[in-house]
């Protein structure tokens, strides 16, 4: 089989007299993206990329977290709730989903007065330091502003985004498993404690599972307030050596790529430990 | 369980009052009537069936006994308190009183043991050890001592029906209600339920059993109510409802179900 | 979201009642907020060249007098201190409707780019993604091209996707060279390399979500066709596809929400959409708070729009029986 020749007869056949114009913007991409130099240039750097990547882990974390302690009680206000809370929760989830995550991040950095809270967090810290003194582990010296409006935005917004995941798992429990509950003589909140939760908290690990790549992605907006996570680093390093662009962009979303295919098969792995044996998903 | 009462067609009219008074209870779902002045007394040992045409009330009846479901007018005594009082305290009523589902609804996330054993930790109050042991007993009793371990999915209908009745009685209840317990399941596997029921008969349970089984009728009950349109159309000994109803209503009924 | 209560009629049929403002309200919002656009797009572009009207990029309301109002009112609120709160509110209520005036053309003009930007790649990423989401299904040995497509677009962050797009690929000198891109009205090279970025990324998205549907719909139906006599193709054409995309509605809304909220991101490969726009005039008069809420509504509107006007196309093609599958289903023994 005449490779070369089918090859050349079927871009003919697409392409015609723009042929030799293809061949050569091809040609020159893979050029750009073979060019040693650069590979070699985005190695010499991986430790300041890998910085990068501690950051982005640390904040994909945290802001998962603070998802979860607002989120879970949001979706079961939802669930449970009425009146004016209930009006309340929803409509500030509507408004934390309808806003693009980066204007969101943007507010948090520089209209909200976060100063306030970061005082306190970061003489936390300090005081963290004091107590592991002895020790030879040491707190951290404190968050700086853009990581903690990113953690807030991040947050704020995953925790909307849960509150539907946890609101959907809580009301896809069969009634009949309340009921049961109550028959025994449980209050509402001890069945929906004991017996609605442990069902639901299971059914919500697939949206968790998309939620936590989402956030994970989503860390490298944190780009346009100057924090130095993966992104950002890529970009000044793209700055220093404007030729080894393209090779420092794919070098940094491999990593992410590896880091969302590594939650996904972990979160996997986690469903299927605290499965419920004999039920078929 | 007293063993007074094994006995049950010796009762004395010298004993207490009725175990459950149900008067004139009164139910609508918007402008559809349910339950129109129904009254029935249960005495402690009787196994009273409920038979009717579906949309007669007869789930409903059930299911304001343990306030799954409030009534709209009419009161229900279990021994001297009125279970349909607002200061009564509902959660306090159903462990006295056991329930058993159509749709089963065993805790899906607990094996068959945990499933009695919750109750018994977070209601009564048991500590571990206890609970554990009794669980284990609930379960032998109905005989399912093999499959403790085993989740609700992993179970047969008949199997699951069985643990649902352990998990009532793990409550030490006063009374058992069932809700078509066999409605839900294939014959072959219903046998074994039912051979529970017939066991708890004997032992002098007091239930309330809304059911077709007509063999569990017979073979069972000291009593069988027959409810239409929300009303009790008659009421009275097996022997009496089968053979030779006073109601023509009634006799049309059976009729019916005879052809099933 | 309904926000009507439910009462029993004499009938004894249950009727909404629409004495709730909510949904009243909200027509009477979307009325509003699109009437604004449409307006000052057709005065940018119509009315403007013609000669008539303020002018392209003009306010049509001059702020002046809002200006003088939150001034005279914050004076008022400063002499009474504590109790002055309130007053000091309207102030600021007053002064932000000021900058909205100002703000208003420059928005709308960078909204049209927001929804064009997000229409398109809606429509050409869903013509890629069908396609694939068969080829995942039904496609033989070539699946394994589907998923890497898939997995590695939706498993790395569309920003560094967009980077790539425009600074690593020399495709943003190739398309600058290009006849017609950026003459005229015609929008410049950047604006192509986004509705690029957005379909690939939007594809990989959709695909997965059209692909969850076509798993959804029984495997009985496509034997059924094929037993009536239709290829695989036509039986997938005809009997499986239309009950997948109705099946997908759900999740294809999802996506557009997305789509509208992350066209934000264009901003840093330059294209001048909504995030772009606003920030810009934000770092130059620093009114922080008042552009970036003001961003945020508009946003909402968009979005907002994009869910109701879902949610019409779903009434209208929902057929009895083909439910939301928006993920899986417990609890059916």
């Amino acid at each position: 089989m005449d490779l070369p020749a089918l090859f050349s007869t079927v871009l003919w056949a697409i392409a015609g007299d723009a042929s030799p114009l293809v061949v050569e913007t091809v040609w020159s991409v893979v050029e750009t993206v073979l060019s040693i130099e650069d590979w070699q240039f985005v190695f010499r750097n991986a430790d300041y990329l890998l910085g990068g990547v501690v950051i982005t882990i640390v904040l994909t974390v945290v802001s998962i977290l603070l998802g979860f302690v607002l989120g879970f009680p949001a979706g079961a206000v939802e669930t449970y709730g009425d009146g004016y809370l209930r009006s309340a929760v929803r409509n500030v989830g509507i408004l934390l989903r309808g806003t693009p995550i980066l204007v969101i991040m943007i507010y948090m950095y520089f209209v909200m007065p976060i100063e306030y809270l970061l005082g306190p967090i970061n003489a936390a810290f300090g005081g963290l330091d004091i107590l592991l003194g002895p020790t030879p582990f040491a707190a951290p010296d404190g968050i700086g502003t853009a990581f903690f409006a990113a953690t807030l935005a991040l947050g704020l917004r995953s925790a909307a985004y849960q509150s539907q995941i946890f609101r959907g798992a809580l009301s896809s429990i069969d009634d009949g498993q309340m009921e049961a509950a109550r028959s025994i003589g449980m209050s509402r909140f001890e069945a929906i404690r004991h017996v609605v939760v442990p069902q639901a908290l299971r059914r919500s690990v697939p949206g968790f599972q998309n939620e936590f790549t989402i956030v994970l992605k989503d860390t490298s907006i944190a780009f346009a307030i100057g924090l130095g996570e993966l992104l950002k680093r890529s970009d000044d390093l793209f700055v220093q050596q404007t030729t080894a662009v393209l090779e420092v962009f794919l070098f940094a979303s491999l990593i992410y790529f590896v880091l969302t295919f590594g939650t996904n098969r972990t979160l996997d792995y986690v469903e299927n430990y605290f499965a419920i044996p004999g039920e078929s998903s | 369980m007293t063993d007074s009462q094994t006995d049950r067609s010796s009762r004395t009219a010298s004993e207490t009052a009725p175990l459950l008074r149900i008067e004139d209870l009164w139910k609508s779902y918007g402008d559809e009537e349910v339950l129109r002045g129904v009254s029935l007394d249960i005495e402690r040992g009787d196994v009273e069936v409920l038979v009717g045409p579906s949309g007669s009330g007869k789930s409903t009846l059930l299911r304001c006994v343990n306030r799954l479901t409030e009534v709209d007018s009419g009161h229900i005594y279990l021994g001297d308190v009125d279970i349909c009082a607002a200061d009564t305290d509902p959660n306090d009523i159903r462990q006295q009183i056991g329930m058993v589902f159509q749709d089963i609804n065993l805790f899906a996330h607990l094996t068959a043991r945990k499933n009695v054993m919750l109750g018994l930790r977070r209601v009564k109050g048991m500590d571990r050890e206890a609970a554990r042991e009794r669980a284990n007993e609930e379960l032998d009793r109905v005989g399912l001592g093999d499959q403790v371990d085993s989740y609700p999915a992993q179970l047969s209908g008949g199997q699951k029906q069985r643990v649902g009745i352990a998990r009532a009685l793990a409550m030490d209840p006063e009374v058992m209600l069932f809700d078509e317990p066999t409605s839900a399941l294939d014959p072959e596997l219903s046998s074994g339920v039912l051979e529970v029921m017939a066991q708890l008969v004997e032992e002098g349970m007091t239930m309330l059993v809304v059911t077709h089984e007509m063999r569990f009728a017979r073979g069972g009950a000291t009593g069988i109510t027959f409810l239409d349109d929300g009303q009790i159309v008659e009421r009275g000994p097996p022997e009496q409802l089968f053979e030779n109803p006073e109601e023509e209503r009634t006799a049309q009924f059976f009729q019916s179900i005879s052809h099933e | 979201m309904s926000g009507a209560e439910t009462t029993e009629s004499p009938t004894g049929r249950f009727r909404t009642t629409s004495a709730e403002p909510g949904p009243v309200l909200a027509v009477l919002a979307g009325v509003a907020f699109w009437g604004w656009l449409v307006t000052r797009w057709l005065n940018d572009w119509v009315l403007a060249r013609i000669g008539v009207g303020p002018g392209a990029g003009e306010n049509f309301v001059p702020r002046g007098p809002f200006d003088a109002a939150a001034a005279s009112v914050a004076d008022v609120s400063a002499g009474l201190g504590v109790v002055g709160l309130p007053i000091e509110w309207t102030a600021t209520v007053l002064s932000t409707v000021a900058i909205a005036i100002d703000l208003a053309p420059a928005l709308a003009g960078a909204a049209w780019y927001t929804i064009v930007l997000t229409s398109v790649s809606i429509i050409l990423g869903f013509f890629i993604a069908v396609p694939l989401a068969v080829l995942r299904v039904y496609g033989g040995p070539l699946k394994w091209l589907a998923l890497a497509y898939t997995e590695l677009i939706r498993g790395t962050p569309l920003l560094a996707q967009l980077f790539v797009l425009y600074y690593g690929l020399p495709l943003a000198i190739w398309l600058q060279d290009a006849p017609l891109v950026g003459y005229g009205s015609i929008p410049e090279q950047a604006f192509w390399i986004a509705i690029i970025g957005f379909t690939i990324n939007g594809s990989a998205y959709q695909a997965e979500y059209i692909r969850g549907a076509l798993e959804s719909v029984d495997e009985g139906q496509l034997t059924a066709a094929r037993a009536v006599g239709l290829s695989q193709y036509d039986g997938i054409r005809y009997v499986v596809l239309p009950q997948t995309l109705r099946y997908a509605i759900p999740a294809w809304t999802n996506e557009v929400v997305y789509l509208i909220k992350y066209s934000s991101l264009a901003a840093f490969i330059t294209v001048p959409e909504l995030y772009y726009v606003a920030s810009d005039i934000a770092a130059q008069t620093f009114e922080y708070t008042a552009i970036f809420g003001l961003l945020a509504v508009v946003y909402l509107g968009i979005v907002l729009t994009a869910t109701k006007l879902m949610d019409r196309v779903e009434s209208r093609v929902a057929v009895p029986g083909i439910g939301r599958a928006e993920g899986r289903k417990q609890g059916d023994a």
